[in-house]
């Protein structure tokens, strides 16, 4: 299944799945980012990381290397 | 409907919690119901900043507790732990509360019930307030509050604090409330169907509940697509954009930045203005003695520099408070996150390494916008790195004497200069390399999740913005501005006592005899010859004489005989005990360095921003040798050995109070000076041997 990480910038995906029960995988569910949310990833940063996404009506920052760890239905 | 706290009624106060997101304009709502908050300080044992307000409504005397944004209340981060802990009627001082205001964001309601439903679930009569709901009206969202309130059970009230909309009726539910029996929620779903039995129990929770607030909300929030949907993303196009975007950011921090450094300076200037025209005044009025020197030289001295810190405090806390109220802070640290990261730090940290160049005071307290407990300590530690404004005349002097005036490749840019660019990388290299070591060392642990909310863009509220530069300027004043001044205090005390006027006597006229001997040793023609003659015959004017006294004065002050102690330990950094002194001397601030050195070498009192004080000094350092030697003191490698130990080490009291106030802590100021006096010897150490090594 790809992951967040893979989805180009102005893109949307379905989360699938957060991996790990860690206080990441926890804070990431807690934002919002349960499964069937439909994400949009809005931008890259200019260095390439973060990504900025749209979810639930507002706007989230997250690290490539955390956007690994969700999976997405495309 | 706020007064002062008044003595209305005789009932109990009554105890408000309130709970919200972060930048969900719980700040103004704050400022709405209660004014300015009559108590500010830390929770015990943690650095959660405690905010309470108290205010007068129909009969009764309420105390709101501000609680630190939070997105959850599982307990996790320390903001939470407090969060939890006020509400559960379990912290220390904080009556458990009588109600609960959870501030919920209408233009963002989905993810701020996510809190809200949690608080409904802790038995706690509870009102919900929805803020920012004139924005939410423009961005076509329309949120029907009564079936919300029937859905989830408690009151939900529609506010717009600036305009005071809804105060009232805000004021009158929560009493209300407070009497009445707490919401019953319905429980959670245990095991929704998207629930996979792998998960932990957080997670679950997680997903049941906004499977829960989904239906909650169906049919609740209407959305209409207007236009002012896609201003905020075109804004955001331009400003997180891989060119427009950093272009923005640097004009942006390049802006702040040179206004702290510049803007502050007349301000600056009028303060110590100010405070040398009160010491004028003393030194008529009071007889000469150790009570004109207490009250001239150690505590005027120690006042005046506690307060000329405030307007850069105060500037920094302006821009900032600007930048978070719009929304741009968070958009800073998005860009700014990948650079920083590579170090262990993370992009929230920028602002407060980027002020810190102009002083690390400001820098650290604005470090206070890192919710992360781990990159706000890490950023403390490292942003006394910075080379701070009282550095600069330090580089400037040494570099200006000691550097030769030589080109280095192109005729228009001078060596000086380089070296001074030099000093700048060298804190700024150190920093990182600190920074990353500490993260994979001592701050190892588990890894902190980087999940930032990137908040609309809206104006900030002007009452909001000054309301934090008070807040800012009093916590310095009354946290750190106390100890800083009994610093001062016991540094002029040391460097006073003990003052013996036979002794000094005695050394100035040893001093002489040297001198003397010197001289007449030296062949008929020598260019120390006018150098030492001239030096002899200042020993016979008044003033000359003066300087000498209070050279010697120094020297055999406890101050100076620590000097000596240490010398040992500076001789391998190609430095006399003079030197040594003076490096202890300018604890309480750097720049200080400048004047002891003046007083040290016998030179009276310099003011160190005079540029003919400063050529005196540069003259009267040229000349200074090794005791009882030829020897000059300062070479090109011990100037830059005292530029390199200055780049890096901890000289400044009042940093070093400010790290102790803002983590709360006495072990984290003796963590930093000990690391950086460390760096700073080594330093200088490397330097001056290297140097030594080379320049031969």
């Amino acid at each position: 299944m790809p992951s967040l990480n893979e989805v180009a910038v102005g893109r949307s995906a379905r989360v699938a799945d957060v991996t790990g029960s860690d206080a990441t995988a926890i804070r990431l569910l807690e934002m919002g980012l349960t499964p069937g949310v439909t994400v949009k990833v809005v931008a890259a940063a200019p260095l390439g990381d973060p990504l900025e996404l749209e979810l639930r009506g507002y706007r989230l920052s997250i690290r490539r290397h955390d956007a690994a760890r969700i999976a997405v239905a495309s | 409907m706020t007064h002062p706290s008044g003595s209305r009624g005789d009932q109990q106060p009554l105890t408000v919690a309130l709970l919200g997101n972060p930048n969900t304009g719980k700040s103004t709502l704050f400022s709405a119901l209660a004014g300015i908050p009559t108590r500010i300080g830390n929770y015990p044992g943690v650095t959660v900043e405690e905010k309470v307000g108290r205010f007068t409504h129909g009969d009764r005397i309420i105390d709101l507790v501000d609680l630190p944004g939070t997105y959850s209340l599982r307990p996790q981060s320390p903001d939470e732990q407090v969060a939890v802990d006020v509400l559960q009627g379990r912290m220390e001082g904080v009556p458990p509360p009588d109600c609960v205001v959870v501030v919920a964001d209408a233009t963002n309601l989905e993810r701020n019930l996510f809190l809200a439903t949690q608080a409904l679930e802790l038995g706690l009569p509870t009102v919900i307030a929805l803020t920012l709901a004139d924005i939410a009206t423009t961005k076509g969202i329309e949120i029907d509050a009564a079936e919300l309130s029937r859905r989830l059970g408690c009151p939900v009230l529609r506010v717009v604090a600036p305009t005071r909309e809804g105060i009232k009726a805000l004021g009158d539910q929560i009493l209300a409330t407070a009497g009445s029996p707490p919401p019953r929620p319905i429980p959670l779903d245990s095991q929704p169907a998207a629930v996979a039995a792998q998960r932990s129990p957080a997670a679950n929770e997680a997903i049941a509940r906004y499977a829960r607030i989904e239906q909650v909300l169906d049919g609740v929030v209407r959305r209409s697509p207007v236009l002012s949907r896609s201003l905020n993303e075109r804004i955001d196009g331009v400003l997180t954009h891989r060119l427009w975007g950093m272009l923005v950011f640097v004009a942006t921090m390049l802006a702040i930045f040179s206004s702290i450094f510049w803007l502050a300076t007349p301000l600056m200037d009028l303060i110590s203005g100010g405070v040398d025209a009160v010491a004028a005044v003393a030194e008529s009025v009071l007889p000469e003695g150790p009570v004109r020197s207490l009250i001239v030289d150690g505590v005027l001295a120690g006042v005046g520099g506690v307060v000329i810190f405030l307007p850069q405090i105060a500037l920094l806390f302006f821009f900032v408070a600007l930048l978070e109220g719009c929304g741009y802070l968070s958009r800073a640290a998005f860009l700014m996150d990948r650079l920083l990261c590579g170090v262990g730090l993370s992009g929230k940290s920028f602002i407060p390494l980027l002020s810190s160049f102009a002083c690390a005071i400001p820098g650290i307290m604005s470090a206070r916008t890192i919710e992360n407990p781990r990159d706000r300590l890490l950023t403390i530690l490292v942003a006394p790195l910075m080379s701070c404004s009282a550095r600069l005349p330090v580089y400037l002097l040494l570099c200006g004497a000691f550097v030769p005036n030589v080109p280095v490749g192109v005729s228009w840019l001078r060596l000086p200069a380089v070296v001074l660019a030099a000093m700048y990388a060298v804190g700024v290299a150190v920093a990182a390399i600190v920074a990353f070591v500490l993260s994979r060392t001592l701050f190892r642990g588990q890894p902190q999740p980087f999940v930032m909310e990137l908040p609309s863009w809206r104006w900030p509220r002007w009452e909001v913005v000054l309301e934090r530069v008070r807040e800012a300027a009093w916590s310095f004043l009354k946290n750190a501005g106390t100890l800083i001044v009994a610093v001062s205090i016991v540094v002029w005390a040391l460097a006073s006592y003990p003052r013996q006027e036979r002794a000094i006597e005695a050394e100035v006229k040893a001093d002489r005899e040297v001198l003397e001997e010197r001289l007449a040793a030296l062949p008929a023609v020598d260019p120390d010859r006018a150098e030492l003659a001239a030096e002899l015959s200042a020993l016979d004017t008044p003033a000359g004489l003066e300087a000498a006294r209070r050279g010697a004065a120094q020297r055999q002050s406890f101050l100076g005989r620590a000097g000596r102690f240490i010398e040992p330990v500076v001789k391998p950094l190609g430095w006399d005990w003079r030197l040594g002194c003076a490096a202890i001397a300018s604890f309480p601030a750097r720049e200080v360095v400048l004047g002891t050195l003046g007083v040290i070498y016998n030179l009276g009192d310099i003011d160190p921003g005079a540029d003919e004080a400063a050529s005196a000094l540069v003259r009267r350092l040229r000349a200074a040798t090794w005791d009882g030697t030829n020897k000059k003191v300062f070479t090109l490698p011990v100037a830059l050995s005292i530029m390199v130990f200055f780049a890096l080490c901890a000289q400044c009291a009042s940093t070093l109070v400010v790290i102790g106030k803002e983590t709360g802590s006495r072990l984290w100021p003796v963590v930093a000076f000990t690391y950086m006096t460390v760096l700073a010897w080594l330093g200088a150490f490397a330097t001056y041997q290297l140097g030594s090594l080379l320049l031969r």
